[in-house]
């Protein structure tokens, strides 16, 4: 079956402004649109730029705009997305480098601002801390992000503005907040309570939208803002 | 801190984003009961000689003032934060910021001479 393509290109080294660029390829049924561009970059134009590894929605590369909706290439499966031309396009929101490779460091800086890693102060225990099932299912769907950068990157308020953190640094703030084992909560709070970290968030539900992994992520951000609240008076 | 560019120290707007939570209930629960008593309680009809009675009662006078503030802090802060998420330059927020204000001052006079001059 013959599949059109319509895919943002831009090289900021050659060209003056983005534009699109069609191509039109015979696909195989079961083929990811992660599939088709590889096939594209590989036999038909060698010089599409795109970023890969795992090819198995784990590793959170390949987060692009499919179709006008930021998704995982690998995880998209051609037969998903109707009959017409299928746009792909960078994720929006950060400076592109090449066609879908976007600069991630806005991401990063504002993912380590939260400190993202275990903040421990009392001795280190000898053996692994163990969790009740009910402390880990506080956090464990929140564990699953991929930093695939999805959703920070479908977020109106962090395109207006990237000094907000953006959905994906709240939620692993979340993820090390309410962790049981985890002693840096009220540092962390104090960093996200602010008017361009959880106050920005104006709960438009983009960002859980747009999550490949199917994480609540809005629902997580509330109970940051409850938590903050509750905190305050 | 993340580096705030908030115009007041040491507002996070934690108190905003609770004010505006609570200030909604408040209209919703008054528009509901606003409906009620218009259309469902009463002859129906709406003159002078109905609401005037009503409206002149220091009970509603204070209900009435509570819902213009809460209105007026809803919406005007519902503005704000909007604006705060597209403008960045200190000095365009600062000078949108103070007119807001003063819209806020004068709606509220109006606002609060209406229901102080009611008389049955």
């Amino acid at each position: 079956m013959k599949r059109k393509f319509k895919i943002f290109r831009y090289d900021p080294e050659k060209d003056r402004k983005p534009y699109y660029k069609e191509y039109e390829i015979e696909i195989e049924d079961g083929w990811t649109v992660l599939d088709a561009l590889n096939y594209i970059h590989w036999y038909v134009d060698g010089t599409l730029a795109y970023r890969r590894a795992c090819r198995s929605e784990i590793c959170g590369s390949c987060a692009m705009r499919i179709n006008g909706k930021n998704r995982l290439a690998c995880k998209t499966q051609i037969k998903t997305l109707g009959k017409g031309t299928i746009k792909i396009e960078p994720l929006p929101g950060l400076p592109i480098i090449k066609d879908m490779v976007v600069d991630m460091d806005p991401f990063f800086r504002n993912l380590e601002k939260v400190k993202p890693y275990f903040i421990k102060y009392s001795p280190l225990p000898e053996e692994e801390q163990l969790q009740t099932p009910e402390e880990r299912d506080l956090i464990n769907e929140a564990a699953m992000c991929i930093l695939c950068g999805a959703c920070t990157t479908s977020c109106p308020s962090f395109w207006a503005n990237p000094d907000y953190l953006g959905p994906a640094a709240l939620l692993k703030a979340y993820r090390f907040i309410f962790d049981s084992r985890d002693e840096g909560g009220k540092e962390r709070l104090e960093i996200i309570n602010d008017r361009n970290g959880l106050w920005r968030c104006h709960a438009i539900f983009n960002c859980t939208e747009a999550c490949p992994k199917d994480i609540n992520i809005t629902y997580y951000i509330k109970k940051l803002q409850n938590l903050a609240v509750n905190n305050q008076f | 801190m993340i580096g705030s560019k908030s115009l007041v120290k040491r507002n996070k707007g934690a108190m905003a984003w609770f004010l505006q939570r609570l200030t909604a209930i408040y209209l919703f629960v008054f528009l509901i009961a606003h409906f009620v008593i218009m259309h469902f309680v009463g002859s129906g009809e709406v003159t002078y000689g109905t609401v005037a009675p009503r409206l002149s009662s220091p009970l509603w006078k204070a209900g009435d003032l509570l819902f213009l503030i809460f209105a007026l802090y809803h919406g005007i802060n519902g503005l704000w934060q909007v604006l705060e998420d597209y403008i960045r330059s200190r000095g365009l927020r600062l000078f949108l910021y103070s007119l807001l204000l003063t819209l806020a001052v004068i709606l509220f006079t109006v606002g609060a001479v209406t229901i102080f001059s009611v008389k049955a």
